[in-house]
């Protein structure tokens, strides 16, 4: 009887609407246009002070730019981590998937721990001037969206580790991933219209 | 049931249902018929509340003698303005096409439902508290530090529950579709939605930074630039400007189309071209560039009026598409239909309004009543195209026909109170070049007034339509010509909303079934 079971072909894969997914892009591109919309004022403001020709940056305020690159090469670590994740997870291969899942949640700490030390050492005033708030502002979102983002992995975690997501269902996993890549994107840009440009 | 959880995979068995108003239905229910009932009276009920205050405006724009404080008239109408699109215009529709998109699709139920229900719940408390903050001096701009930063921060909640609610719908509208209904086999207001919601999930973040950024600043920031007093209003007042104030209309396009094909009893004529046009007019609504604040020349700029003169054309596209329709048809006299009308004309004028106002040596940019003019005809068409929803889907949304009487009134009354309260405003906005119009403004103001408060009995009446329905439980296809899947379910939607559903086939599928027979 046991044999014939496992004589069975493999079941087709479950025909589910991608709920998850398409709520999580929607959700990710509103995140997205938040922090587009305060970088298009910062990049408004920055280019009316430099065409001023004054600094942008108040005097004493230094960026560095070690911690940026650090928290961009750790959220890029954990895209590829957050992949192996839905990799292994459609595959079936729990154990896997279950140490992706904890490395990216890793990433994530580090990169809250780097973003609060680079805080406390750049020694940007919020309430001395527009720069500050605007800074924070965009920084403190996207730390915010990367907070979201691990909860929603988190969660999704949690119930991987109690069997819902195999390899024919695992979208809860893709979703919190598509997420993670979006908030990594949105970082990228940035690094590279705040760190780098200054 | 979680938030995470898709589509069931077997349909609740049909059961008898009644509209039911217990308190556990009312505050746990992810139920879309529900929750669209929800936002409907809600949004009337503080519509109503937003025309009032709409006309003291005007009243205190009347004569020398300020009826109001220059404060408490600029929290009432910068409070009148904000809410009559995030309070009144937006919800309204929102409301409709919860209750409908789901039908419209074939689909079991709304995507996230717990979460479409949490986005009513923090919409309805955010309103109450932005409201609360306002009368306690905490406008934009307002004296009291406390209230004002309440006030930013319940308007965050409020976009962000609408953002949610937006998600909700569009996730149904693409992935909870019934088998065999393509994209371009949705019925337009569930286009209409998809167009409209992508473009309020573009844009109602934006306005979300901008008041992040304000709200920062006054609260931690000193404030510096964005938190003064002087700046606030400035940096969301293209919320209300043009292109912007457009996007929030969109889903009244597929709600005219629903109402003047159905009701007519014909297909769609050209219906790729009419698609097109909805899409068109969204993609042409965009503004949340246009920020006067921080962009200071972008009226100067060919996109911003290139924008607001092209829009012109996908209306008098979707006109030419409804007068194609209806060329032949004899739809019935019903205030759905005519409140359809309502919308259609209001838009028109507003557009072409709008093209107005970019065109420099008519210097209406200069003119604040102008502006005001177009925005009241922009929001008078939104809310008519949200009337002529509400009466054809009364089925749907109340198990009976509104009152026809108060509903005809009620059209009138928007016809009137649109017409009146934007018109003379326009006029007034030439001012500067005629000066007999100068003189003529006390009586201008006074006109737009009395249609602001004709606006608010119309909303008035639209709720009496609603109260007061009546006779028997209409049929599934209540209108007998009934063309898309909402007309297949029962009047109102039953748990569940549908059996087994039929492979779609085209675009109309309720036409199909006898035209296959009588092949």
């Amino acid at each position: 009887m046991e044999a014939a079971t496992h004589a069975l072909p493999p079941a087709p894969p479950l025909q589910r609407p991608r709920v998850l997914m398409v709520g999580t892009a929607f959700a990710s591109a509103a995140a997205i246009m938040v922090l587009l919309g305060m970088l298009g004022v910062y990049l408004t403001q920055r280019g009316a002070v430099l065409a001023a020709g004054d600094t942008w940056l108040p005097d004493g305020v230094t960026i560095p730019l070690s911690q940026p690159n650090i928290m961009l090469s750790t959220l890029l670590m954990g895209s590829v981590a957050v992949q192996w994740a839905v990799y292994a997870i459609a595959r079936d291969d729990r154990i896997n998937a279950y140490m992706a899942l904890g490395l990216t949640m890793l990433f994530g700490f580090m990169v809250i721990v780097m973003t609060t030390y680079l805080y406390s050492i750049m020694e940007l005033e919020i309430a001395a001037s527009p720069q500050g708030v605007l800074l924070y502002a965009i920084t403190g979102g996207h730390l915010a969206f990367l907070i979201g983002t691990m909860v929603f992995l988190a969660l999704m975690s949690f119930r991987a580790l109690a069997g819902q997501y195999t390899s024919r269902q695992h979208d809860g996993v893709s979703a919190a991933a598509l997420a993670w890549h979006a908030q990594v994107a949105i970082f990228f840009v940035i690094w590279l219209a705040i760190y780098i440009t200054k | 049931m979680a938030i995470t959880d898709t589509r069931p995979e077997v349909a609740p068995e049909a059961e008898a249902s009644a509209i039911t108003t217990s308190p556990n239905t009312v505050f746990g229910t992810g139920d879309h018929t529900t929750l669209g009932r929800m936002w409907i009276g809600a949004a009337l009920l503080l519509g109503i509340a937003g025309w009032v205050l709409t006309a003291l405006v005007g009243v205190h724009e009347i004569g020398d003698a300020d009826v109001f404080s220059a404060d408490a008239a600029f929290t009432m109408f910068t409070l009148g303005r904000v809410g009559l699109v995030l309070l009144v215009v937006v919800p309204l529709l929102l409301g409709i096409a919860t209750l409908v998109v789901p039908l419209q699709v074939g689909a079991n139920t709304l995507a996230f439902p717990r979460a479409a229900a949490m986005a009513f719940w923090t919409w309805l408390i955010s309103a109450g508290v932005l409201v609360v903050a306002n009368t306690i001096d905490g406008g934009f701009g307002g004296g009291r530090i406390e209230a004002n930063d309440m006030m930013l921060a319940s308007l965050l909640g409020l976009v962000f529950a609408l953002m949610v609610a937006t998600i909700c719908l569009l996730t149904t509208a693409i992935t909870l579709r019934t088998p065999g209904m393509s994209l371009d086999r949705v019925p337009a207001t569930t286009w209409a939605t998809l167009v409209g919601g992508s473009l309020w999930l573009l844009t109602l973040p934006v306005l979300a930074a901008n008041v992040l950024l304000i709200y920062i600043d006054h609260r931690y920031g000193g404030p510096s630039e964005f938190g003064l007093a002087d700046n606030q209003w400035a940096q969301v007042s293209w919320l209300v400007g043009q292109p912007q104030i457009y996007a929030f209309v969109i889903p009244v396009l597929g709600m005219t189309t629903d109402v003047f094909t159905t009701l007519g009893g014909v297909r769609q004529a050209n219906r790729g071209f009419v698609l097109f046009g909805i899409g068109a007019f969204g993609a042409l609504s965009f503004g949340a560039y246009a920020q006067p604040f921080f962009y200071p020349d972008v009226a100067d700029q060919a996109l911003w009026a290139g924008m607001s003169l092209l829009i012109v054309l996908p209306t008098l596209l979707l006109v030419g598409g409804w007068a194609a329709t209806l060329k032949g048809a004899r739809p019935p006299a019903k205030a759905a239909v005519g409140a359809a009308g309502v919308a259609v004309l209001l838009l028109l004028l507003a557009v072409v309004a709008g093209a107005l106002y970019v065109i420099t040596p008519l210097e209406l940019r200069q003119s604040g009543a102008f502006s005001a003019g177009h925005f009241a005809l922009v929001v008078a068409a939104g809310l008519a195209g949200g009337m002529a929803g509400i009466y054809y889907w009364s089925p749907k949304l109340r198990g009976r026909f509104a009152n026809e009487a108060l509903a005809k009134l009620s059209v009138l009354a928007v016809l009137g109170g649109g017409a009146l309260a934007g018109l003379p405003l326009l006029v007034l906005g030439f001012a500067n070049r005629f000066d007999g119009l100068a003189d003529a403004s006390d009586a201008l103001n006074g006109i737009a007034v009395a249609g602001a408060a004709l606006m608010a009995l119309a909303l008035l009446a639209t709720i009496g339509a609603l109260l007061t329905a009546s006779g028997d439980t209409p049929a599934d296809d209540a209108w007998g010509t009934g063309q898309t899947l909402e007309w297949a379910t029962a009047s109102p939607p039953v748990p569940g909303n549908f059996g087994e559903l039929a492979v779609v086939r085209s675009s109309e599928p309720l036409l199909d079934a006898p035209e296959t027979q009588e092949a």
